[in-house]
């Protein structure tokens, strides 16, 4: 009974699984054929000893079935073992061979990192702002008409069909008093039936009822959940309690839920619209007011469109004061809310996601290339395990256990990475992304940068590995000799990886450099004033007090304008209706004396119209071109007067002189004298080019603008110091008025480029980070071919050449690659930059500068990154070069 | 097992110490074990030999005999079964339970009044 060999053909059947029912029927036969001979020994006939045989062991066909069950069983829990006991071999000698390797590994866990985190954070934002659903009531039903007055919005309400319910606000914004400090909030007036129809309903307490906007009533208001927390301390009690609203008593009667943010998140309060049916015939025509309407259940957008291109025009004929023309609304739309909310951010973030997935591109090729150039460096120790009789899918298992290991740890800083950089996005995107507190780190982001990075990291330690191994089955005998096809395959492999990733780096960073160019062009323009050393407050007289055109309200702002100027430091002080710069100067049409004066017809519009105090423009740097600035004796009822920018005068007087000609009101008025002219001013934003101002004196104007006016005040020294003495001086005066943005001139402007500031900086930073991620490539691909042509190195020494020349081989070849992948990087950045044009001002997406630079950028980082490999290639001695020759034939 | 008053249990129990005990002689496959047996006992406990295997399979799970393949005396594949070390330690105590039950048997059969 000595324990020979196996069959072959068992031995095969085995490598699968072992067979266990064959294996029970050879055990039971054998021991049935022993008595069957030791029957026939004794000298039965043998089918007696058969017989005697069966019957000595009882039911056979039952004990196999026993034995082979039992066997199956055993065999399951043995493999279930040992695939355990095997992975947690895996594991550890993975963690060991990492942990080997620590620049490996750290190189290749932060790439992970960089890719998944920017890549999930950016996907983040971009799904919360543009993909997800606005939080509403069937919400792909919802539509907004744009503006309109009071008057279209009754109209088009009874007459629409494709639109069921239709709902108006009005953006603008009052302070609120809670009867302590002076407290302002934002909020808007909107219609009873708004919130019903984006099927919301209130938290606590009531919505609006239909008798809360009829003229008389009206005095309720609802608030934001944010501001019933914060400001409110979420009293429960707050029902029924009175506020002031341009200094009367508004009830708060609700409480919306945290969901409901609408029109945006800013919004602190609802109170009802009233609309004056009795006199509507006043409300046509002044419009700013919005239109948000719910499509009837089966009509479509288009027949929405289709709907209120016809209705909208046809309106005018109901009102026969106001008549803007037959062409009236003729190209009103319909657009969804959501295309309406998200508005200009969606295109950005695409843009952004598309430089993330460029950033998570490069990562996984660079993860692809460390993977292989350790694989080329480890051949030795695989193709030793491979003849030592590591099986080969035990060995790739081995290898993919890294790699996973690898992407899991990569993985996880990479998801650190993303839950901190989607916080700091949040907290530092410029004001206008829509939706911002809805952002919150995306599962389905994540996930998918985690199977992207993992797939990387797996396939690329199971492609070496096929390849180890098979080199190894091939080389067995001789493992130990030089391996040649293997790494030159590698060596090329990782050539082309490296060229891939500065190709795909090349475009972020002409991305990148077009709009820091952009920026630099953005930032150099002059808006026209000169914002140093001027500050800026806004002022909110509630009109309750200080009515428009009151004597009351001339003489508080006449107080205010007297004690800033005798502060001490402060040179100038004006009042200004709208602020340059901060949000949109608005329109007026005009009369021209002697060319536009039928106000039936289409009159010129001026693109905008501020309303000032005498001294402003010396406040805000403005210099008078020619004619006079404002004095105080331009009064009410003295003649009118106004001062225009330049192309104002140009276009309506080319040839002569505009002094002393004649504009009015697009209604019957009487004439006004220009006395003035000034250069133009950027007034929406520094890309403006409709800088056409017209400036009227506030004296002159009282009634026909609101109470809350800017103080603008120019100081000697830091004008922020100020900021704190106008606080004081107007709570002096009335502590009931309210003072908000206070800033420096200077501020506003910054704050009006801020977008395209983030734009360029999220953008830069991607484009940085793969110019690192480039630099680690061609540094590794060099490191890996220098310490493989050791020899060779040392070799071309000892044949005399010199250090110098060494590394000149090297850095060559370097950027040789570099070369190679900016030219196909520029190929491609030609078309991919096109969709940038939207953000650039002043730069061409093809702009030459920005291309001429890009290929000194790669070959400045392709120097860095290889000239510590060439210095290692040339300091390699011919003797070592020649000894390690001599291990490698001898071994 | 004596303490057992389950027949089953005294059956399978016997089965253990006889299969183990002709493992002491060395590795033997299921043939050889049972005519061990049978040969020992001058063919008085007579098993059923079917029943010799899902035994066999009992003990290897306890741990008390292992297995491996091996080509027997007339050069045909058979499966060898070996006493652990744990199975000679569990024979030696069920050894000297049964030798004790056995000797307190007899005694009680040699007391008078005589069977005869």
């Amino acid at each position: 009974m000595n324990a020979g060999p196996t069959p072959r053909w068992r031995r095969y059947l085995g490598f699968i699984r072992p067979n266990v029912p064959a294996d029970v029927d050879d055990e039971l036969a054998f021991h049935i054929q022993s008595r069957i001979e030791r029957n026939i020994a004794l000298g039965l006939t043998p089918e007696d000893a058969r017989r005697e045989a069966i019957v000595r062991f009882g039911d056979v066909d039952e004990v196999r079935a026993a034995l082979v069950r039992h066997d199956e069983r055993q065999q399951a829990t043995e493999r279930r073992a040992e695939y355990v006991a095997d992975c947690a071999q895996d594991l550890r000698f993975g963690w060991r061979a990492l942990r080997r390797t620590p620049a490996f590994t750290l190189a290749a866990t932060i790439t992970l990192a960089l890719g998944i985190g920017a890549n999930t954070a950016i996907f983040s934002v971009l799904d919360a702002v543009v993909l997800k659903p606005l939080p509403y009531a069937q919400p792909d039903r919802l539509v907004t008409l744009g503006q309109g007055s009071s008057g279209e919005y009754l109209g088009l309400r009874d007459r629409l069909r494709t639109i069921t319910d239709l709902a108006e606000w009005d953006p603008t914004t009052d302070p609120v008093d809670d009867g302590r400090d002076a407290l302002r909030l934002t909020g808007v007036a909107v219609t009873a039936n708004l919130m019903p129809l984006l099927g919301a309903r209130p938290f606590m307490g009531r919505g609006f009822a239909p008798n809360d906007a009829v003229p008389g009533s009206g005095r309720v208001l609802m608030l934001s959940y944010a501001t019933w927390r914060r400001e409110f301390g979420g009293a429960r009690d707050v029902i029924g309690r009175t506020v002031r609203l341009q200094g009367l008593p508004f009830t708060i009667i609700g409480v919306m839920p945290p969901s409901f943010r609408y029109p945006n998140a800013g919004v602190q309060y609802w109170r009802p619209y009233v609309i004056d049916t009795k006199n509507i015939g006043l409300m046509w025509g002044v419009g700013g007011k919005e239109f948000v309407g719910r499509l009837a259940p089966n009509a479509t957008l288009d027949q929405a469109r289709r709907e209120v291109r016809a209705v909208w025009p046809s309106l005018r004929s109901a009102n026969p004061i106001w008549d803007p023309g037959p062409e009236y609304r003729r190209d009103a739309t319909v657009t969804p809310l959501k295309a309406d909310v998200v508005g200009a951010s969606a295109p950005l973030l695409w843009m952004l996601f598309g430089a993330t997935l460029l950033v998570l591109l490069i990562a996984c090729v660079n993860v692809a290339n460390l993977l292989l150039a350790r694989a080329t460096a480890r051949e030795r120790e695989l193709a030793v395990r491979a003849a030592l009789g590591g099986g080969r899918a035990r060995l790739m298992r081995q290898l993919v256990t890294e790699g996973l290991l690898l992407a899991v740890i990569g993985a996880a800083a990479g998801v650190a990475l993303a839950v901190l950089t989607v916080h700091a996005l949040v907290v530092g995107v410029p004001t206008g992304l829509p939706r911002a507190d809805e952002i919150v780190v995306n599962g389905t982001a994540l996930a998918f940068a985690l199977v992207v990075g993992v797939a990387t990291a797996v396939v690329f330690s199971i492609v070496p590995a096929v390849r180890a191994t098979s080199a190894a089955a091939r080389a067995s005998g001789s493992m130990l000799g030089r391996r040649a096809t293997a790494s030159k395959s590698h060596a090329r492999a990782s050539a082309w990886l490296v060229g891939g990733e500065i190709a795909l780096a090349v475009m972020l960073v002409v991305g990148s450099l077009l709009l820091v160019r952009s920026f630099a062009a953005l930032r150099s323009i002059s808006p026209g004033f000169d914002p140093a050393h001027v500050i800026a407050a806004r002022i909110s007289a509630p009109a309750a007090t200080y009515a428009p055109g009151s004597d009351r309200l001339a003489a508080f702002y006449a107080d205010v304008l007297d004690r800033t100027r005798a502060m001490p430091g402060v040179r100038h002080a004006a009042l200004v209706d709208q602020l340059s710069l901060a949000a949109p100067v608005w329109a007026q049409a005009i009369r021209v004396q002697g060319q536009f004066e039928d106000v039936t017809h289409t009159l010129p519009l001026i693109e905008h119209l501020q309303t000032v105090s005498p001294d402003y423009f010396a406040t805000v740097g403005i210099r008078m071109l020619r004619g006079r600035s404002f004095s105080d004796d331009d009064r009410a009822g003295q003649p009118p007067v106004a001062v225009v920018s330049q192309s104002v005068a140009r276009r309506f007087w080319p040839a002569g002189d505009a002094l002393g000609k004649r504009i009015g009101y697009p209604f019957d008025s009487p004439w006004i004298t220009i006395v003035g002219i000034v250069p133009d001013t950027k007034q929406d934003s520094l890309r403006d080019t409709s800088t056409a101002t017209m400036y009227l004196p506030w004296s002159q104007r009282t009634t026909m603008v609101g109470s809350e006016l800017w103080l603008v005040a120019r100081t000697t020294g830091d004008p922020a110091a100020a900021g704190a003495a106008i606080r004081r001086i107007v709570h002096d005066i009335d502590r009931g008025v309210p003072v908000s943005d206070v800033r420096t001139m200077r501020d506003v402007v910054s704050s009006s480029v801020a977008s395209a500031r983030f734009t360029m900086a999220l953008v830069t930073v991607f484009a940085l980070v793969a110019l690192a991620l480039g630099a680690v490539g061609i540094f590794g691909v060099m490191s890996y071919a220098v310490s493989e042509r050791r020899q060779e190195m040392g070799l071309r020494m000892a044949l005399g050449a010199s250090a110098g020349g060494v590394v000149r081989l090297v850095v060559g070849r370097a950027l040789r690659l570099a070369a190679m992948g900016t030219v196909a990087g520029i190929a491609c950045a030609l078309v991919a930059t096109r969709p940038l044009d939207r953000w650039l001002y002043g730069v061409s997406p093809v702009d030459p500068a920005t291309f001429a630079a890009v290929p000194i950028v790669f070959a400045v980082v392709a120097l860095l990154a290889s000239y510590l490999p060439a210095r290692r290639a040339a300091r390699a001695s011919p003797a070592d070069a020649m000894r390690d020759a001599g291990v490698r034939s001898a071994g | 097992m004596p303490t057992s008053r389950d027949p089953g249990d005294l059956l399978q129990g016997t089965l253990r110490i006889l299969i183990l005990k002709s493992l002491l002689l060395g590795p033997a496959h299921g043939y050889a074990i049972s005519r061990w047996i049978e040969d020992t006992t001058g063919d008085v406990l007579r098993i059923e030999e079917g029943s010799l295997y899902p035994g066999l399979r009992r003990l290897q799970d306890r741990g008390l005999v292992s297995s491996e393949w091996g080509v027997s005396e007339n050069n045909r594949r058979a499966r060898y079964y070996t006493i652990t070390r744990a199975g000679r330690a569990l024979l030696r105590t069920e050894a000297s339970i049964w030798l004790e039950y056995s000797r307190a048997v007899a005694r009680v059969l040699r007391a008078e009044p005589s069977l005869a």
